[in-house]
């Protein structure tokens, strides 16, 4: 059985389920609870738990934050939410510092079970502070799990995973899938594994690597190509940390051409550390030098014919899929 | 990690040569310079040394299998050790594509040939030369397919299935786009037999092919007075008792002549101009098989009685099937002579790198008149030279054929 | 009796610390709380067993008054397998989450303002009846994170104490230089939490003005802040010759000494020297035997290097 909900609604869905389930669980963030949420994720969330599990916090990102580690670290499972992850430098060291590094730290002392959702990505023309993908920066830090779905159901999934994660786990949405609506299964506990990539679309010729909003646009060049006869195989990510490298391995020995697909500033991006590792560890099986389509090395333009020249759209995809394989 | 044994490149035209005999078999310990198999190539049968001490781990290539140059012939390691599990080049080229190669896979030290005939980098995927290496196929020359020309897996598969299909195209050495006529292409007729292209008769094949379609020639054609020539031959029978023959002369000769003209000892490497420091000669040998150039050294440091015992017995042992590897290698100029069958012209095709080649012809009666209108006979023979016309001019060359005309005439000269 | 044995095992934990750090046997620096006793000794008699608290890279006090292993303490201080964080905190880093509920010492100024009013959420929304006490200096009053949790803390009412040990100097910036505020304690006013400043070199009103607002706490009224005013024997970490400072500081600070106006009270009060000496030689064993115990400990092995950064799929997360 299946049902057809947008990816905020299976977000919503996802948080509330684990909300009934888990009573150490409580959700903390700008306009959380009596406004429900900018995008109407939690709206119905503070009559149902109250204000102790679900709270509106002051604009104080960092203040917030450090106190969810520290409720995490007493076994509390904090979901956070940041309105957008340009604001994670406001919380850094929170997030980056004590987050990430406590359970280390303390010799394996404490577990850090929290969930920081943060709402990311271009073209919403929101300019150079409220539309950064910020997953190289994240990704960076060891003691973080990451994750960016661009499904619905993996949406859903993921979050729900990410709740039951004993560890800090970043949650990328991109606010321009929370409208699109998709099929998702009715189960109650429809978990997505943390560390588990998708093969979107199986392909011969060439493996796209890629996550988040970018896997639909990836999607749309694969048709694209196909009708060009270009066989394009599209690997969803789906987990960033721990990345689902056996399935990088996999696609990478059958089609032995990759590009990798994000809407990150090129230079030290995620895309760059996975296109390395490749290199080092496959390098054997390459046909072509990996080869990175991401946004440019700015700030995020305002104006929506500036923006649309920082992150890839499927016709960049289509040629930069042909520039590799030169053709 | 096991050492590779490949098939060694015993020559400049070789490409591939044939695993004839194994004379260590798998198992076997093996000191470096034991001779563990014997390979035969179009010209030759040479043995194989190893390079390492050790054991024969895995023979790959078979006896009878024909192996491109720097293809995968066998391991040699320490006992027990493991080894890449290449498959053995006739394997299907399929195989990379089907298999997830573990990242961990002990990556047998690829036999890359680093540079191209003109010293430049080859450009070449990872993968691709891996499977190169796994299939025995020798990407020199090989014009890659992906971005700026770099040989990407398929080019790589392709030259692979050509050589197992079409052996002729397979890496042509020389020219890069040598087409590979299909066979079965031309109709039988009666009584007709149908022979592989092969061994000699396939590298001589390729060789002229390439000469041909890649240089612009120009023959020239000059008529030597003999007349002084026969007679001081006959002097030097009669004074030291040692027969010259007439091709030893024009070896002598032409040595001494072309030391004279540098100019026409050049070779052309892809936008450079090489300027050859020595006069090595290559010497066309007819054999049943096609045609081998065996090269006398320094020709023009010879005496005629050393140049005359050197051209000598390369033609003996190439037709014995016995010259070494290094014996064809390195020539500067060739000549090639069709005298002995009474030729009188001919256009003989540049041996390359070569920038000319010297055609010797057959040598005649004339008639000719003196000032006083009195006729007398003179014994002639036409030289044909043909030039590259991108390195040298038809000027130039005429100078050298003057050059040599007149030592030919005047005989003394030579030797003086 | 107990406060002054607590002084006393603290000072000559940090002693001991100090010729180890001379000695080349630890790794690291460290920063030493001598001087600061009786803080450490006035509050953590008045916090219970079943309170939580947060420490600061000044922590080793904390630590040793809160009753905590002075053997585990110090393998840490040495990067020994046997320390409280298998060696992978250190000095900066000592914790005891599950006996002592000790969340941790930080090496980040005013983390630990945010941690505590964390845990203090957690007692709230679990409704438990731990008060967490949040032990900092005072320059990180200075840090958002000092006025951002307070302020959620004062609105939520959150059970938690912060004791703000205040030594005057933030490394070598006398704090005054740098704070427009005479008392930091009275920062708390601005989001209507209550406040009392001590001498911190009074064992017995530390105690008292922190039981009294443990109590606020733990009655569900929300915040309460201490602060106490002590000194900084050393300079920041051990080593500093601390020449920032007027000569006048130590002055202040050796007439004013804790242990010593601790020691004199009890003698006044009919307690024997010989008592006193007493507890001194016990913590000097004590002491010697920590950092036997320390010194004979193994490293960790380091195969372990990549342990305990993840609960879950550690391995995976790790590898790349």
């Amino acid at each position: 059985m299946s049902k057809k909900i947008s990816v905020s609604k299976a977000i919503r869905e996802g948080l509330l389920e684990e909300m009934r389930r888990d009573d150490k669980m409580f959700i903390m963030g700008e306009d959380m609870a009596v406004m429900g949420n900018v995008f109407a994720i939690t709206t119905g969330f503070l009559d149902e738990f109250g204000p102790n599990r679900v709270i509106d916090t002051p604009i104080s990102e960092e203040g917030f934050m450090g106190m969810a580690v520290g409720a995490a670290m007493r076994g509390m499972h904090p979901v956070v939410e940041l309105m957008y992850d340009d604001f994670v430098t406001e919380c850094a060291d929170p997030l980056l510092n004590q987050a990430a590094k406590l359970k280390y730290m303390s010799g394996g002392q404490c577990s850090i079970p929290l969930v920081l959702r943060m709402p990311m990505g271009s073209g919403r023309r929101n300019a150079g502070q409220h539309s950064q993908s910020l997953e190289g920066m994240i990704c960076h830090f060891p003691g973080l799990k990451v994750v960016a779905p661009c499904s619905a159901a993996d949406a859903k999934g993921l979050i729900k995973s990410a709740i039951r994660d004993p560890d800090p786990v970043v949650v990328f949405e991109h606010k321009l899938l929370y409208a699109r609506k998709e099929e998702i299964p009715e189960d109650e506990d429809y978990l997505v594994p943390i560390g588990k990539a998708s093969v979107k679309r199986e392909g011969r010729d060439l493996t796209i690597i890629t996550w988040s909003r970018e896997v639909n646009f990836s999607m749309e060049a694969a048709e694209k190509l196909a009708a060009e006869g270009i066989d394009v195989e599209v690997l969803d990510l789906r987990t960033l940390v721990p990345i689902d490298w056996e399935a990088i391995k996999a696609s990478v020995a059958k089609t032995h051409n990759v590009l990798i697909v994000s809407e990150e500033v090129k230079r030290g991006s995620y895309a760059g550390e996975i296109s390395a590792e490749i290199s080092e560890e496959l390098f054997d099986e390459l046909d072509a030098p990996v080869e990175r389509l991401c946004g440019l090395n700015i700030v995020s333009p305002f104006s929506p014919v500036l923006e649309d020249q920082n992150f890839p759209h499927p016709d960049d995809i289509v040629k930069a899929v042909k520039r590799v394989l030169n053709k | 990690m096991a050492f590779e044994v490949l098939m060694p490149q015993l020559g400049l035209t070789m490409e591939e040569g044939t695993v004839s005999q194994w004379i260590k078999h798998e198992g076997d310990t093996v000191k470096a310079g034991d001779v563990i198999l014997e390979i035969t190539t179009d010209k030759l049968t040479n043995e194989v040394a190893s390079e390492h001490d050790g054991v024969l781990l895995k023979i790959v290539a078979q006896e009878g299998e024909d192996i491109p140059v720097k293809g995968l012939l066998a391991y040699i390691g320490q006992p027990g050790e493991a080894v890449g599990g290449a498959p053995a080049a006739a394997a299907a080229p399929a195989a990379p594509a089907a298999e997830a190669a573990p990242a961990a896979a002990p990556a047998a030290a690829a036999p890359a040939p680093a540079a191209a005939a003109n010293g430049a980098r080859i450009r070449i995927s990872p993968l691709a030369r891996k499977t190169a290496a796994k299939l025995g196929v020798n990407y020199t020359g090989i014009a890659g397919t992906g971005p700026s020309g770099r040989i990407v897996l398929k080019d790589i598969l392709a030259a692979a299935d050509s050589q197992k299909s079409a052996p002729a195209a397979a890496a042509p050495a020389a020219a890069a786009a040598a087409p590979a006529p299909k066979a079965g292409s031309l109709e039988l007729m009666e009584g007709d037999t149908v022979v592989k292209l092969a061994g000699m008769r396939k590298v001589v094949s390729q060789r002229m092919w390439a000469s041909h379609n890649e240089i612009p020639p120009v023959t020239q054609n000059i008529k030597v007075d003999v007349t002084e020539l026969m007679k001081f031959r006959k002097m030097l029978l009669a004074e030291t008792g040692k027969k010259y023959s007439v091709n030893d002369l024009v070896l002598k000769a032409t040595a001494k002549c072309l030391r004279q003209h540098p100019e026409m000892l050049v070779s052309l490497d892809g936008d450079q101009i090489i300027q050859r420091a020595h006069v090595n000669l290559g010497m066309a040998v007819a054999l049943d098989a096609g045609l081998i150039v065996p090269v006398i050294r320094d020709a023009d440091k010879l005496s005629l009685d050393a140049l005359s015992a050197a051209a000598k017995d390369l033609a003996t042992r190439a037709k014995e099937n016995k010259l070494g590897a290094d014996e064809y290698k390195g020539s500067t100029f060739t000549v090639s002579n069709l005298g002995m069958f009474g030729i009188e012209t001919f256009t003989p095709i540049i041996n390359q790198p070569d920038a000319a080649i010297l055609g010797v012809c057959a040598i005649h009666d004339e008639l000719d008149m003196d000032d006083e209108g009195k006729l007398f006979k003179k014994q002639v023979m036409r030289l044909s030279c043909t030039l590259d016309h991108r390195l040298l001019d038809g000027s130039v060359v005429a100078k050298f054929e003057m050059d040599l005309r007149d030592l030919l005439e005047k005989p003394m000269s030579i030797l003086l | 009796m107990n406060l002054y044995r607590t002084m006393v095992r603290v000072r000559a934990f940090e002693e001991h610390a100090a010729e180890c750090f001379t000695k080349g046997m630890l790794a690291g620096n460290i920063h030493l709380s001598i001087g600061q006793e009786a803080a450490a000794a006035g509050a953590f008699a008045a916090i219970r067993p079943e309170d939580y608290f947060t420490s600061t890279h000044r922590g080793h006090g904390h630590a040793v008054a809160r009753g905590m292993d002075p053997k585990l303490c110090m393998a840490e201080l040495f990067g020994k397998k046997t320390g409280y964080c298998k060696g992978k905190g250190g000095s900066m880093h000592i914790a005891d989450m599950k006996q002592a509920n000790h969340l941790g010492a930080n090496g980040i100024v005013g983390a630990g303002q945010l941690i505590s009013a964390g845990s203090a959420l957690a007692s709230k929304i679990m409704g438990d009846k731990s008060v967490t006490v949040g032990c900092f200096g005072d320059s990180s009053t200075n840090e958002g994170s000092f006025h951002e949790s307070l302020n959620m803390a004062a609105t939520w009412k959150l059970p938690v104490v912060w004791f703000i040990e205040n030594n005057c100097y933030g490394v070598s910036t006398e704090i005054h230089r740098v704070t427009n505020t005479p008392d930091l304690a009275t920062r708390a006013a601005a989001y209507d939490v209550p406040f009392a400043v001590v001498d911190g070199s009074d064992a017995t009103a530390v105690y008292e003005a922190m039981e009294k607002a443990l109590d606020h706490a733990r009655s569900g009224k929300g915040p309460y802040v201490v602060e106490a005013k002590v000194y900084r024997y050393q300079g920041h970490y051990c080593g500093d010759p601390a020449v920032y400072r007027p000569k006048e500081y130590m002055e202040n600070a050796l007439a004013n000494d804790c242990i010593e106006k601790m020691g004199k009270r009890l003698t006044a009060l009919g307690v024997k020297d010989e008592e006193l000496e007493e507890i001194k030689q016990a913590a000097q064993q004590e002491m010697d035997e920590a950092v036997k115990f320390a010194d004979e400990s193994p490293y960790p092995d380091p195969a372990e290097v990549t342990d305990d950064m993840y609960t879950a799929d550690n391995e995976r997360c790790v590898a790349r």
